[in-house]
């Protein structure tokens, strides 16, 4: 953990300070079931939280609700302190702050890694096309695949492919970036590239949520762990102690079933 | 008479009417693929009344014959105070029905781009027109040059309705009926006609099979 980091947490107790993200009272429902209940939470800047919880938990629509991905019922979800916008410009406008990264890697196919990076830059925020590719290939060189930038996405591995996603996602400067399962599509080779790009970012104080099911980057990287079934947050502690004490029975047979393979 | 004869004779014409037959596809079906594109959009668009307006277009262009839609536009338009030249009625048939598929072999394009790609898009914050315009649309258009051709082709084909009006010069069908009625041209006149369609298709056939290799997206 960076040391600025580390100031940031330890200010955590009666400050002021307005999270980078914040859920009030949020409840989903797709059709009659009710996949995030009442959903509470503060994200504050450069905190790393993961979040994890078996299959069907509601911790994947979590994360896409933060930038209105999926819509809600009720309660209210903050940028920075400002309400996300329903719809329309001031949305996108809000969802250029924030970063996301798939688990399908969602590269556009019809443009090279380059492109792909630049064209939030120069079309959202209007940068020189020379300016932003020039830190496009800063950026990609950031993340291991600069000898790819005149590549298609269809002509690179899966890492590959993840990593020149996260550095799209870097391009926008955003506030914060949403991880929704990054390594889950991946053969298990390519899982530790991108791993280690992302505890770098989280290193650099990057605000980070990731939805994932590599415990031991939980472990290593996360200043907070959200343990979520049947969509609520039933666990919400360091990683250190919700690894070796969970408190709910929940928590504690996930984790057994976790470790029996 | 001989194809011989025939060239003799009405060479100049036929090299016009292959000429107007040209321009007349090329003209409406430039217009016909703006017009495809714009329904297109407005059949995605988040906005009800628009889709609704496309959906009604598509039924209505895609399912009326050719020739009842010329006659509307020639003999019911100047009810309503509209009255155009033949010309411009033969390219509004052969502009409005085209577009309709256009249309549809793009819907079916934006069917190929993995939705995936749509929600990076607007998690990056472009707004619905920047998605279309720089990432659903390029895709579909890429992904629709084969059919698009084949479009081009039948588009061709449908100008032999201006065979039905007045025309000066004519396309190459309404060549032919001129031909039978000023000499006995025969079977052979339209041969010749059918001949020039062909090698026409032939050469839109292989560029647009040329232009699908190179613009084609690797998944």
């Amino acid at each position: 953990m960076s040391e600025a980091r580390k100031e940031i947490l330890k200010n955590e107790s009666g400050n002021t300070e307005i999270p980078v993200i914040e859920l009030r009272n949020v409840n989903k429902y797709f059709g009659q079931s009710h996949v995030l209940k009442d959903i509470s939470l503060k994200i504050r800047k450069g905190e790393v939280v993961v979040v994890i919880g078996p299959s069907g938990s509601g911790k994947s629509t979590l994360c896409r609700t933060i930038n209105r991905l999926e819509t809600i019922e009720s309660g209210e979800i903050l940028i920075d302190g400002v309400p996300v916008p329903m719809e329309g410009k001031a949305l996108a406008a809000l969802r250029s702050q924030i970063g996301m990264v798939f688990q399908s890697f969602n590269l556009f196919a019809h443009k090279n890694v380059l492109d792909n990076v630049i064209l939030g830059p120069v079309d959202v925020l209007h940068r020189h096309r020379k300016q932003a590719k020039e830190e496009a290939l800063q950026l990609l060189a950031r993340v291991g695949v600069a000898d790819k930038a005149a590549k298609v996405p269809a002509q690179l591995s899966g890492g590959q492919q993840q990593r020149v996603a996260i550095a799209r996602a870097l391009a926008m400067h955003p506030k914060a970036i949403l991880f929704d399962e990054p390594t889950s599509a991946l053969d298990p080779e390519m899982i530790g590239e991108v791993l280690e790009v992302m505890t770098s970012l989280a290193k650099d104080g990057m605000t980070m949520v990731v939805v994932t099911h590599e415990m031991n980057f939980a472990r290593r990287v996360a200043d907070r762990v959200l343990f979520l079934d049947g969509g609520s947050i039933i666990e919400e502690n360091t990683p250190e102690a919700f690894f070796t004490h969970p408190q709910t029975q929940r928590a504690q047979d996930f984790l057994n079933s976790i470790k029996e393979h | 008479m001989s194809i011989q004869a025939l060239l003799t004779q009405f060479g100049d014409k036929y090299v016009q009417a292959l000429f107007t037959t040209w321009k007349l596809t090329a003209t409406s079906f430039a217009l016909a693929f703006v017009l495809g594109i714009v329904i297109t959009v407005m059949r995605v668009s988040p906005v009800r009344p628009l889709r609704l307006l496309a959906e009604f277009y598509i039924q209505i262009f895609r399912n009326i014959p050719g020739a009842s839609l010329l006659i509307l536009l020639v003999y019911a338009l100047p009810y309503l105070d509209m009255i155009f030249s033949y010309y411009t009625c033969v390219l509004m048939a052969c502009t409005l029905i085209p577009a309709a598929f256009c249309s549809e072999y793009l819907l079916a394009g934006m069917n190929t781009i993995a939705p995936g790609q749509i929600e990076a898009a607007r998690s990056l914050g472009l707004t619905f027109l920047q998605i279309i315009w720089r990432v659903v649309l390029p895709q579909a258009l890429r992904s629709s040059v084969l059919p698009l051709t084949s479009l081009l082709v039948s588009t061709m084909l449908t100008t032999a309705l201006a065979s039905q009006v007045p025309l000066n010069p004519q396309d190459l069908t309404g060549l032919v009926s001129y031909i039978n009625t000023h000499a006995v041209g025969g079977v052979t006149a339209f041969f010749i006609s059918a001949a020039l369609y062909c090698a026409t298709a032939v050469v839109i056939g292989q560029i647009g099979s040329w232009i699908d290799r190179k613009v084609r997206i690797l998944r």
